[in-house]
């Protein structure tokens, strides 16, 4: 059974070279008959996505489009369902950071006393200021093979 | 045997892993003023009202590098802690990492022969790369914000199937394949802006012979097959593409 006979569909985004369409990672669990274990195989379906709403890492919802429009892209951006790094617990509703909830640790700050220049979450901005700038993990970073004058090739290792 | 196609090949320079460009560190350690108290004196009563000599020998210039390094981690966590006690947050570690890194990076330029502080120089900034990639997922805003306030960059490593060693005849055969997909891609450019260059005429050769049509028709007695609509919607077409190139 392919990935590609379900319309709607769970995936993780990885980074992608095309434009207007996410590349979306794809896992279910497939069994062995031999072995009767499931094992974990993984596709990847190009999701046309023109805003550019999908980062990497993010969990989404894709749908199966009705025509393909092109040979690789099938499928459409239905939901971002959680943003890498500022998840929503679906339970209580409240913005969580690693393992906690962010109201807990505020609280936790304002009882110990707060630092001046601390980072603050109502203040920042939102993710991607810094894609291209000191965030490299946007796009596949490769090995650098070739010096090219007047290029520094940020993504090259 | 020589190749007809024009690359040359530029084998890229060695980056030692301990260097700050391959740590990710934009900014050397910060500067500190000797004259200042270590931690230990730093709020004492009895010691603003002391002597200048007092003041002088208890300075950090008559301390350790150690107690200097005190004071200049002290600072970074300052700059980036939660709470006044926090300790053990990803963003004071991540800080207390780059102080350390970047004073090792100073030490071992001095003291390039001296491998007990290249392998704990290693070992740390490895320890900060895992740190900033947890820190990304758990928290992204705090992740961006904590490279922007030390000067830090970020870069993944690559994908775990791509080819790791530099050689010159794979290199050479990338550099190669670039070159035909830029050739093919230019090539799709300047077919491109040829059709687009025969659009308007094209239009306008197109009204010129539907309203022939319409008139012979009409002449013939045929039913007709192309109606005033038709030519309108063609000379809308036109004055849209006029309009359009003329913004341009």
């Amino acid at each position: 059974m392919s990935a590609r006979s379900l319309s709607l569909l769970l995936g993780k985004c990885v980074p992608s070279v095309k434009k207007n369409a996410a590349k979306v990672c794809v896992t279910r669990m497939e069994l062995d008959d031999n072995l009767l274990m499931y094992y974990r195989k993984v596709s990847y379906v190009y999701a046309h996505d023109p805003e550019a709403v999908c980062k990497t890492g993010d969990i989404v919802l894709i749908e199966e489009l009705p025509q393909k429009l092109s040979r690789l892209v099938t499928h459409g951006v239905r939901e971002i369902v959680f943003p890498l790094g500022d998840v929503v617990d679906p339970i209580t509703g409240q913005r969580v950071s690693g393992t906690r909830f962010r109201s807990e640790l505020e609280e936790e700050n304002t009882l110990y006393g707060e630092a001046p220049e601390r980072f603050r979450y109502d203040t920042a901005p939102p993710r991607g200021w810094q894609e291209g700038k000191k965030d490299f993990t946007d796009k596949d970073t490769y090995i650098k093979y070739h010096e090219i004058e007047g290029d520094d090739q940020p993504y090259g290792v | 045997m020589k190749s007809p196609v024009p690359i040359k090949w530029v084998r890229p320079v060695k980056v030692p892993c301990t260097h700050p460009e391959k740590s990710g560190d934009l900014q050397p350690l910060k500067e500190i003023d000797l004259s200042r108290f270590p931690l230990e004196f730093r709020d004492s009563e009895e010691l603003k009202s002391a002597d200048d000599n007092v003041k002088r020998i208890l300075s950090l210039e008559f301390f350790n590098r150690k107690n200097t390094m005190e004071a200049l981690i002290n600072e970074y966590k300052d700059s980036v802690k939660r709470h006044i006690l926090d300790e053990e947050s990803p963003e004071v570690r991540v800080a207390v990492m780059t102080a350390y890194i970047r004073d090792m990076q100073r030490y071992l330029e001095l003291n390039p022969k001296n491998k007990l502080i290249k392998v704990r120089l290693k070992e740390s900034i490895d320890k900060r790369k895992k740190l900033l990639k947890n820190l990304r997922t758990w928290d992204y805003k705090c992740f961006e914000w904590i490279l922007e306030k030390l000067g830090l960059i970020y870069k993944p490593m690559p994908p775990i199937d791509v080819y790791r060693r530099v050689e010159r005849k794979r290199s050479l055969r990338m550099l190669t394949t670039k070159y035909c997909e830029d050739i093919v891609s230019k090539k799709f450019v300047e077919y491109k802006e040829i059709l687009e260059n025969q659009q308007e005429s094209f239009l306008e050769e197109k009204i010129k012979t539907l309203e022939w049509i319409m008139k012979e028709e009409k002449y013939c007695g045929v039913n007709p097959t192309v109606t005033p609509s038709d030519i309108e919607k063609t000379k809308e077409d036109l004055e849209n593409l006029k309009a359009s190139r003329s913004k341009k």
